[in-house]
């Protein structure tokens, strides 16, 4: 019981903080309505813990808590996946940065005094 | 034709000035990329005759090659290009012998050996790393040379357009050999002396940092092309 409140004021918390965000256009719509849609479902399957075992045995899993497990096994990995593209592409724009500033002053020999 | 050396550094005070002014007697010009050293570095590669181009934030030296290359080819409008070390390994005497292909118009690319010539005392440990490289190198690239991760290369300017590096690190040699590949550039190999001195071995990559050039290159080829 107690683990199902704290799960749920964490989503609700989840939420607000989102929206928030929202509003003041930190964050696109897409990504308000994934993240919101995301906390909403943890909120029905905190308060319902039979659904998820319904919806688990629906796709072949024995127990919804570990359905969930598993979706969050697969999320995690995508956006770990995804940070990990970001990066990779951020490096390669501050090499370009770099480059350009050293090829725009370049030191001739002649140049000395 | 002119002819100018890529000098990649990054904290090379007391070697750099010994490099640039063995290469400058064989080249047209020569090219030192800084790569944001914390020592002299790019005053002393001045004072000894380069163009000194610096990195503000240091990139490796993948990226440092490929400053070089594009200054070269944009600002200098070189014809041929030599990549050389800043340290003493490679011997400078030997660069007209790497060029002589790319003016003949025998290759594109000419990449040093180690194995085609005499390495000077190389370590026992170096010599088994560098024979997985090779079969990694064949593996991945389908590439089969004496020796993978030579720095000592030539090039035309044509192949250089075509060689654009996009790996900052170590793993730029194997990016090389991939695209010479992928292109279909023609290319040969050539014996090069590397000396090797406690003094460059301390500080140039071990057989462990070749676990680092493997995941940059794997990361590469799986990850960022998707």
């Amino acid at each position: 019981m107690t683990f199902q409140v704290i799960l749920v004021l964490f989503a609700l918390f989840a939420i607000t903080r989102t929206s928030r965000q929202y509003r003041k256009r930190k964050v696109s719509l897409y990504w308000f309505l994934l993240w919101t849609g995301l906390w909403a479902l943890v909120i029905g399957i905190a308060l319902y813990p039979t659904t998820a075992d319904a919806i688990a045995r629906f796709v072949g899993v024995e127990r919804g808590a570990d359905l969930a497990l598993y979706l969050a096994v697969v999320l995690l990995a995508y956006l770990v996946f995804r940070l990990f593209v970001r990066q990779e592409e951020t490096e390669r724009s501050i090499t370009q940065v770099v480059r350009q500033i050293a090829v725009q002053h370049p030191s001739k020999p002649d140049e000395t005094h | 034709m002119k002819t100018i050396a890529l000098i990649p550094a990054y904290n090379e005070e007391s070697r750099i000035a010994a490099s640039v002014r063995d290469a400058r007697s064989f080249v047209d010009g020569v090219v030192v990329v800084d790569d944001c050293s914390v020592d002299r570095t790019g005053e002393v590669a001045r004072a000894a005759g380069a163009i000194v181009l610096r990195h503000v934030i240091n990139r490796g030296q993948g990226a440092a090659l490929q400053t070089a290359t594009e200054y070269a080819l944009d600002a200098l409008n070189a014809d041929a290009l030599v990549h050389f070390d800043a340290d003493g390994q490679m011997v400078a005497r030997e660069i007209p012998m790497m060029l002589e292909p790319i003016l003949s118009g025998e290759a594109d690319v000419v990449l040093g050996s180690r194995f085609l010539g005499r390495a000077t005392n190389m370590p026992f440990t170096r010599r088994m790393a560098n024979r997985l490289a090779r079969l990694f190198t064949l593996a991945i690239s389908g590439i089969a040379l004496t020796d993978t991760h030579n720095g000592f290369r030539a090039l035309s300017r044509k192949a250089a357009r075509e060689l654009t590096v996009t790996l900052d690190r170590m793993a730029h040699a194997s990016q090389i050999l991939d695209l010479v590949k992928v292109r279909r550039l023609r290319y040969v190999e050539r014996p090069v002396t590397i000396t090797y001195s406690e003094e460059t071995l301390a500080k140039s990559p071990s057989s462990f940092r070749a676990f680092g050039i493997v995941k940059d290159i794997l990361k590469d080829k799986f990850f960022t092309r998707i």
